[in-house]
């Protein structure tokens, strides 16, 4: 009797412990944005992004902290802020879609696989649909390793920028996402 | 001195002047953790319990409307070098899930510094994601 009630117990909890194999996360993802005019270039970097990667789904998510983007410059940083991402009223970025082109199954075989991304990403307040290719690389020990670049125009997510500094910022912004996720 | 003689040296100190704290200021640097005032100081399990309990609240006091310092004191819970010339030191929060994240740069990362040691953080509080998130954090136990 003690028997089939544990087969009942594990028969019920065994798919969702399966698909909680397949869950990956990092709260170390990396990303880098790049501005380039013939004025000057500005770039920031943010090592603290959260993200969550569901393999079974496809499902995605990121979020980062506005203030985490570190400028080589202090009055870069004070502008982003301040200024242009207005982080004390919309403190984060985020992102959350699907992945094509990889599946659970791919996670037994180490490699690089070409995927596409897409979603909504949130920034300043505004959403808007993105898709965009990258790349999953499945690493033996069972990490994943996850680029993707796309470029991001600040007017679509109601980012003004004056006149007299338009020539200084570029229309496209160039975002690179780094992500290394382990298991959960 | 001629009058106009004068009006041009001053002018150009003046010019000289403008320009020079123009171009420090364009090239100033990110200040530090250790050269800003600490605005609040705080135990990691009560920095995520506020933040937990009244996000917006917390930003409010803790992030604030410009960069503050945010000192903190807990137990380490893991050490994550992360594969540049940072660290991520994790603090005890009280919450399995979910921690206060202090990055380091290495250089500012004590060399005895081991998971299960209490310390205590200065950082700049970026905000709450799943953990709590300090950067450009320095050691001050």
């Amino acid at each position: 009797m003690k028997a089939l009630k544990q087969l009942a117990i594990g028969a019920v909890l065994l798919p969702s412990l399966l698909s909680a194999q397949e869950r990956f996360a990092t709260r170390n993802g990396h990303i880098h944005f790049f501005s380039s005019t013939p004025v000057e270039n500005i770039e920031a970097d943010n090592r603290k992004v959260t993200s969550v990667f569901d393999a079974t789904s496809g499902a995605i998510e990121f979020s980062a902290l506005i203030r985490a983007f570190e400028f080589e410059k202090a009055l870069m940083q004070e502008h982003f802020n301040e200024n242009y991402m207005e982080s004390s009223t919309h403190p984060k970025a985020g992102f959350k879609g699907k992945v094509e082109g990889i599946t659970a199954d791919d996670l037994k075989k180490p490699g690089t696989y070409p995927v596409e991304v897409s979603g909504d990403l949130t920034i300043h307040g505004v959403t808007k649909p993105v898709t965009t290719k990258g790349t999953m690389t499945v690493e033996a020990g069972g990490t994943i390793k996850a680029k993707s670049e796309f470029n991001v125009k600040p007017e679509d997510h109601g980012i003004a920028i004056p006149g007299v500094v338009r020539k200084n910022i570029a229309e496209q912004i160039k975002v690179t996402v780094d992500l290394s996720y382990t298991k959960m | 001195m001629r009058p106009r003689v004068m009006i041009a040296v001053a002018a150009t100190i003046a010019l000289a002047g403008g320009g020079t704290y123009a171009y420090l200021e364009y090239n100033r640097g990110v200040a530090g953790a250790d050269s800003m005032p600490v605005k609040e100081t705080v135990t990691a399990h009560q920095l995520l319990a506020d933040f937990q309990a009244d996000e917006a609240a917390a930003t409010a006091r803790y992030v604030g409307a410009k960069e503050q310092v945010v000192q903190v004191s807990g137990t380490i819970r893991s050490m994550e070098p992360d594969g540049t010339d940072k660290t991520t030191v994790v603090l005890e929060a009280g919450d399995e899930l979910a921690g206060v994240v202090c990055e380091f740069a290495n250089k500012d990362l004590p060399a005895d510094l081991r998971s299960g040691a209490t310390i205590s953080v200065k950082g700049i509080c970026t905000g709450l994601l799943m953990d709590v998130v300090l950067v450009r954090c320095i050691a001050v136990r």
